[in-house]
């Protein structure tokens, strides 16, 4: 039961996603929209390329949503609102979210295109830039918690949010989000400027599972933000399993329409800022963690 | 009955893909089925109850062996096997070593009395245990690899860095 009210919250929450994407980019509300749109995919021929390795660019769309819907297993919405509580959640949410930059790498090359393989290699750098800026501050809510379990780490911001207490690593988590969601103005290997990069040779039902998988992507981190940093189900008056939802959807309006203010990153600053800049201050935020953590006891 | 059922099952797909990794002439996806292998190992990890373990092995090898594909891409001559470039070489001893590894592998799995009814902690007891030893008596191990690892790092990118300028 519970595993079925999950997958309905998180196409819920797909749907949701796509109105306000609509939103940041064209400024209209339009809820009809995302529903004609799928149809119209899934009405439109599945075109495959010429010469594609047909395993990895078939397996790719589904790969990536079979990813994002894991990643988003681990997650809690209430304290007895989980598919599977793991010991190791925190580290779980991390590995299944690799996975997605192997399904982009198969979309990229499995298309057999010039602009999909550069976008497709090209998420290989980001990770290299965006992955440790995702642990680190999961490591340091961890701490807080003395658990890597998601339900224990929502259940130590009970006095105060981890916003509160790790500033710097939610900013660090939040940026590395959209980087691995690939959201403006990380959108490297889907970008315009590479005829939309991996996404360019999937057309028809092909398209619609790889939109899903990204829509499901956003919800799974959005959902993340709020379980690490933001008290998960935690808040006054309403009860918990309003408050998960609440929060994750003001954090996925956020993240699509915080992106497209600002010019997109090229690959190699994006490697500089997150190595010479990210990751010492990440270092510095599980210090600052640990201090204040031996400080309270 | 269920985990001997999903230990033989992920043992029999972690074969199956070992396999697939030298029956095909593309490197791209040799290397992914090398990570399907190291997937399959880490669900034996899970189905034997080493939760951190199996959680590790998918989360690291997911980006080490893409990552080893795209230097097989770049060093490569027929990166994406069109050419039918044959991927085999010295069938005859290596066979020999396949077929003795895997004897001694089932003769080992078989012969040794491995006993039973071993404790397995539960999963938080595991991640417990696991952090006192680093933090423990194997902290000087782990400080010296990752030490080491580190100066590989930086004297790789100085050497780059001397040849790029």
């Amino acid at each position: 039961m519970t595993a079925l009210l999950f997958v309905l919250l998180l196409l819920i929450g797909a749907y949701v996603v796509t109105v306000i994407e609509r939103w940041a980019v064209t400024g209209r509300i339009d809820p009809v929209a995302p529903l004609a749109g799928a149809l119209a995919l899934l009405a439109t021929e599945s075109i495959v390329p010429r010469r594609p390795d047909r395993t990895l660019f078939d397996a790719a769309p589904v790969l990536m949503l079979i990813s994002a819907v894991l990643a988003a297993a681990v997650l809690p919405l209430t304290s007895s609102g989980i598919v599977v509580d793991l010991a190791t959640g925190g580290l779980f949410v991390n590995a299944a979210l690799v996975y997605i930059m192997v399904a982009l790498v198969m979309a990229g090359w499995g298309a057999d295109g010039a602009y999909a393989m550069v976008g497709g290699w090209s998420f290989l750098g980001q990770l290299i830039a965006y992955s440790m800026l995702i642990v680190m501050p999961i490591a340091a809510v961890a701490m807080r918690a003395q658990s890597l379990s998601t339900v224990a780490i929502v259940q130590s911001q009970a006095s105060v949010w981890n916003v509160i207490t790790q500033p710097l690593g939610f900013v660090l988590f939040v940026l590395a989000a959209m980087g691995a969601s690939f959201l403006p103005p990380f959108d490297l290997p889907n970008a315009t400027a590479l005829a939309m990069g991996v996404a360019g040779e999937y057309t028809g039902v092909r398209l619609a599972v790889f939109r899903l998988g990204r829509l499901v992507l956003v919800v799974t981190l959005a959902t993340a933000i709020t379980v690490f940093f933001l008290g998960g189900w935690l808040g006054p008056l309403l009860p918990g399993w309003v408050w998960t939802p609440v929060k994750t959807l003001v954090v996925a309006a956020t993240l699509l329409a915080g992106g497209r203010y600002v010019p997109r990153l090229r690959q190699e600053h994006l490697l500089q800022w997150s190595w010479k800049l990210g990751i010492p201050l990440a270092l510095t935020n599980i210090a600052w963690v640990g201090v204040t953590l031996l400080a309270v006891r | 009955m269920g985990q001997p059922i999903a230990v033989g099952f992920f043992g029999v797909v972690a074969i199956w893909f070992a396999i697939t990794v030298f029956r095909t002439s593309s490197m791209v996806r040799s290397a992914l089925a090398l990570l399907a292998v190291m997937v399959a190992l880490g669900g034996i990890f899970l189905a034997l109850e080493a939760e951190f373990l199996g959680v590790l092995q998918l989360m690291m090898m997911a980006s080490e062996m893409t990552i080893m594909a795209i230097f097989m891409v770049m060093y490569m001559m027929d990166p994406g096997g069109l050419g039918q470039m044959e991927m085999t070489h010295q069938k005859r001893s290596a066979g020999l070593v396949g077929a003795l590894g895997a004897l001694g592998g089932v003769t080992l799995a078989v012969f040794v009395a491995w006993g039973g009814g071993a404790t397995v902690p539960t999963p938080t007891g595991q991640l417990r245990l696991l952090g006192l030893e680093i933090m423990g008596r194997s902290m000087l191990i782990f400080e010296t690899a990752g030490v080491t690892i580190l100066v590989a790092m930086i004297a790789a990118t100085a050497v780059a860095i001397a040849r790029w300028r």
